[in-house]
């Protein structure tokens, strides 16, 4: 081919490289196995090893637990010879109603049914759009809650003070969804319609005379209706199971945020005593173990008031877990604080705001919206850590699911409650803590 | 009265008053609880006082490292507590902290596998109380190991049953004395050697392979004593006798329980940090260190590591004492620890409730207080090194 060389230049014969080999693609089924399974022989063996780790675990689990299972024994023995290598899932269905409601008398879980779905129906209006004043629906929730619960949850004869706040709370429930009906049906409030009525009143006010004296009609009403009504007396010690763990964690993690601000307020005042106040409080509860807050209050709170004061268990218990979550949740608030620039307490002072209108409507709004994960997460630690109340001997749903192995009819049955119980606290748990990565997730786009 | 308002709204004599009414509020308070005490104290007929340490305690320990016997006195119980729970601890915090960053390492791995193994492991862990997990390590797992007479093996000496786990104890004889020096001096000087050969490469540049043949040389060196002086170190191994292992060391299966589940509990803790910590470095470091030809292993060691570690240890340092402080729940299964011997039985049987708590408390205190110094030391060790 070459036919003319030329004395000077020597002529290439042109040899194409070898092409390269196509890109790895990384779209497709394919092509992510590829990457993020078989990548090189390294990542393939990696793979391999973990999945027959996994199958090593999971399929004696999962025989264990499912296929071999029994489900509807009337005892351990009968479980037994069904079934002898599986689980006795019986022992954990029959006791499930002890797990939810302790020793709650059968016939009358319907009020603790009904106070739980009260508190939901109060709460759900927080997630509603057009409702406004959210603040005041859940301040009101916690300072109006706890009676009615108590009204409904133990019953007996109430003290008429306690009676009437039940009937303040119902007349405020109703007033409630009143409103939130006219917001939604109408566009208006219920107090914009009442307004006209009451502004001989107060003139300016008159919305909220209007929703004041419906509220106390309301409640007028409510009275005598239930005047008569008094319900059987359950007391605090047959309470048990998931109930009383939700009403104990519910308690501290409501009672934690008001607790935790202040404290974290007070560690951050330049007034000495209710800074040091702070700190030493703060400091001490964090320093030291849960369970020793706990026994402290169980023995040393009856030496501590004169006795002709009767105190229950209960009552010790939640004090203890309330100290306890305000000290961690300031320091959680008190985080939030920090990270709020100087500029925005600047100009609250400069508009002539005082101490209490800034933090309340400047400064913990935001320091509480950017610490909303972390307070979940305490939220989290706090609801595990109801568990210990069962040391001190509440029955709560770990000292229920350990009971189940005293019952004379499953003897030893210890695995399965516990499983049963890790699987209740893992869904609690993990959907909470979903719910914060979602928070963050939407605070962040927010900002 | 215009003087009044004048008063009402000076600022500093608000402060003033309301800080006053405080005291005066904590102060009554804390009058009322004392006199209550005081009153409730006296009809029980229980002075307040230590004296009761220097009393015979009477109940038996389980398990303890230093020696006890039931005529010693509470003082001691209180001492065989602390030395349980600090053991217990520390054993927890070197394991746990060892296999969160495994776990951390794992959750940053490219591989899809690996990576959603070490989530849904710690996803499991975090999500379940701790206490559970305890009591299904104690109740499922420990307690329903074979009996001493079936017991697992391991070259005869390691020995699993549904007492405990029984291993080997070292008895030192005098002559051991020598080889310990031996051993306390061979550190010293690798150390030095180390030291040594560091700042040579920091002001000529070459490298001094001094570790290596330093570290043959040392080991040569204690083994040399150590056969010189007639070997003076035995091993009583554990042997069945009757029903039961003797000789040895062992650790009960309650604190095999609390030491495994808080272990894996606390490693999912401290591998979220290290995964945390990791993240937290800016991309560009490994981009720029993998740019100018840092393999893998030595970008984590020299560029990744000493920056993750700023963010990594904080929360370290926090879940340490969480670790020291969670300890108290091996009480759940009867592992003789402090909260366990003194905070219920010796409480039950004295009855001294205040001294008692104050006692307790007062120990975790100091351990958190010790701790949160060292963290603010390495805080400010950190900030001086970066101005």
């Amino acid at each position: 081919m070459n036919s003319q060389p030329t004395a000077k230049t020597e002529l290439h014969k042109f040899v194409p490289r070898p092409s390269r080999a196509p890109a790895v693609y990384t779209y497709g089924v394919f092509g992510w196995m590829r990457k993020h399974l078989f990548g090189n022989v390294w990542n393939t063996l990696l793979t391999l090893v973990v999945f027959a780790l996994l199958i090593l675990l999971l399929k004696p689990f999962f025989e264990w637990a499912i296929l071999n299972a029994n489900w509807s024994a009337a005892d351990r023995r009968e479980c037994l010879t069904d079934s002898p290598d599986g689980a006795c899932w019986s022992g954990v269905i029959r006791w499930f109603n002890n797990l939810i409601y302790g020793r709650y008398p059968n016939e009358l879980q319907w009020r603790v049914n009904l106070g739980f779905c009260l508190g939901m129906i109060w709460l759900a209006p927080l997630a509603l759009k057009k409702v406004k004043r959210k603040m005041v629906i859940a301040i009101m929730a916690i300072i109006l809650f706890p009676f009615l619960g108590n009204y409904l949850f133990l019953g007996g004869e109430n003290s008429s003070f306690n009676f009437i706040i039940a009937c303040i709370a119902l007349a405020y429930l109703l007033i409630l969804y009143v409103d939130i009906a006219f917001v939604y049906l109408s566009r208006k409030t219920m107090g914009e319609y009442l307004e006209p009525l009451f502004r001989r009143i107060h003139k300016k006010r008159g919305a909220l005379w209007g929703y004041l004296s419906s509220w106390l009609l309301v409640t007028v009403l409510f009275a005598l209706i239930f005047q008569d009504l008094t319900l059987v007396l359950v007391p605090v010690d047959v309470w048990g199971g998931l109930f009383l763990t939700l009403i104990i964690s519910g308690f501290a993690i409501v009672m934690a945020l008001p607790i935790g601000i202040l404290l974290a307020l007070g560690r951050r005042s330049q007034m000495p005593v209710f800074r040091w106040f702070s700190i030493c409080t703060i400091e001490l509860v964090r320093s030291v173990p849960m369970i020793t807050v706990l026994f402290m209050s169980v023995t040393m709170m009856p030496l501590f008031f004169p006795n002709t004061i009767e105190l229950n268990k209960l009552v010790q218990v939640l004090v203890a877990v309330c100290i306890f979550a305000g000290a961690y949740m300031a320091e959680t608030v008190r985080g939030g604080l920090q990270g709020i620039p100087r500029g925005q307490y600047e100009a609250a002072k400069s508009l002539g705001l005082g101490y209490w209108y800034t933090m309340a409507f400047i400064i913990l709004p935001q320091a509480l919206r950017d610490m909303i994960p972390n307070i979940v997460t305490s939220f989290i630690s706090l609801f595990k850590d109801t568990t210990l109340v069962s040391i001190i001997g509440l029955f709560d749903i770990m000292l229920m699911a350990r009971n189940i192995s005293n019952d004379k009819k499953w003897l030893g049955l210890h695995s399965e409650p516990l499983i049963a119980i890790s699987i209740i606290f893992f869904i609690f748990c993990y959907s909470m803590s979903q719910y914060s990565l979602y928070l963050e997730k939407k605070l962040k786009k927010n900002k | 009265m215009r003087a009044l308002k004048k008063l009402i709204y000076n600022s500093s004599f608000r402060a003033n008053f309301f800080q006053g009414l405080i005291v005066i509020l904590i102060l009554s308070v804390g009058y009322y609880l004392y006199s209550n005490t005081v009153e409730n104290l006296r009809q029980m007929e229980l002075p307040f006082g230590f004296d009761f340490l220097g009393s015979t305690a009477g109940f038996n320990i389980g398990w303890s490292i230093i020696p006890y016997d039931p005529t010693m006195s509470y003082g001691r119980v209180y001492l065989v507590g602390i030395v349980n729970t600090l053991l217990l601890s520390v054993l927890i915090i070197i394991f746990s902290t060892v296999l969160g960053f495994v776990v951390g390492i794992m959750r940053l791995s490219k591989n899809f596998m690996v990576s959603q193994l070490a989530r849904w492991y710690v996803e499991f862990v975090r999500n379940v109380p701790l206490l559970i997990q305890i009591v299904f390590w104690f109740i499922v797992v420990f307690s329903t190991l074979p009996s001493p007479r079936q017991s697992y093996r391991l070259f005869d000496t390691l020995v699993l049953n549904n007492r405990g786990f029984y291993f080997p104890a070292p008895i030192f004889e005098a002559n051991f004395l020598w080889s310990f020096l031996a051993i306390i001096s061979a550190l010293v000087g690798a150390f030095a050697l180390l030291k040594w050969s560091q700042r040579y490469r920091k002001y000529s540049g070459k490298h001094r392979a001094a570790l290596l043949p330093s570290l043959f040389a040392l080991v040569l060196f204690v083994a040399l004593i150590f056969v010189f002086t007639g070997k003076p170190l035995h091993w009583a191994v554990p042997t069945l006798q009757g029903f039961n292992f003797h000789d040895g060391f062992n650790f009960p299966i309650s604190f095999l329980a609390a030491f495994v589940s808080m272990t894996i509990y606390r490693s999912a803790t401290i591998g979220e940090a290290v995964r945390a910590g990791i993240q937290s470095i800016d991309k560009g470091q490994r981009e720029a260190a993998s740019a100018i030809g840092f393999p893998p292993f030595k970008t984590l060691r020299l560029i990744i590591g000493p920056q993750a570690a700023r963010a990594i240890l904080p929360p370290m340092i926090n879940a340490w004492l969480t670790i020291v402080k969670e300890s108290s729940l091996a009480v759940a299964v009867g592992f003789p620890e402090l909260v366990s011997v003194f905070m219920q039985t010796s409480l039950n049987q004295t009855g001294r409730a205040i001294e008692i708590v104050l006692m307790v408390m007062g120990f975790y205190m100091c351990i958190s207080l010790l701790i949160s110094f060292l963290l603010n030391l390495y805080n400010t060790h950190i900030q001086m090194q970066e101005g």
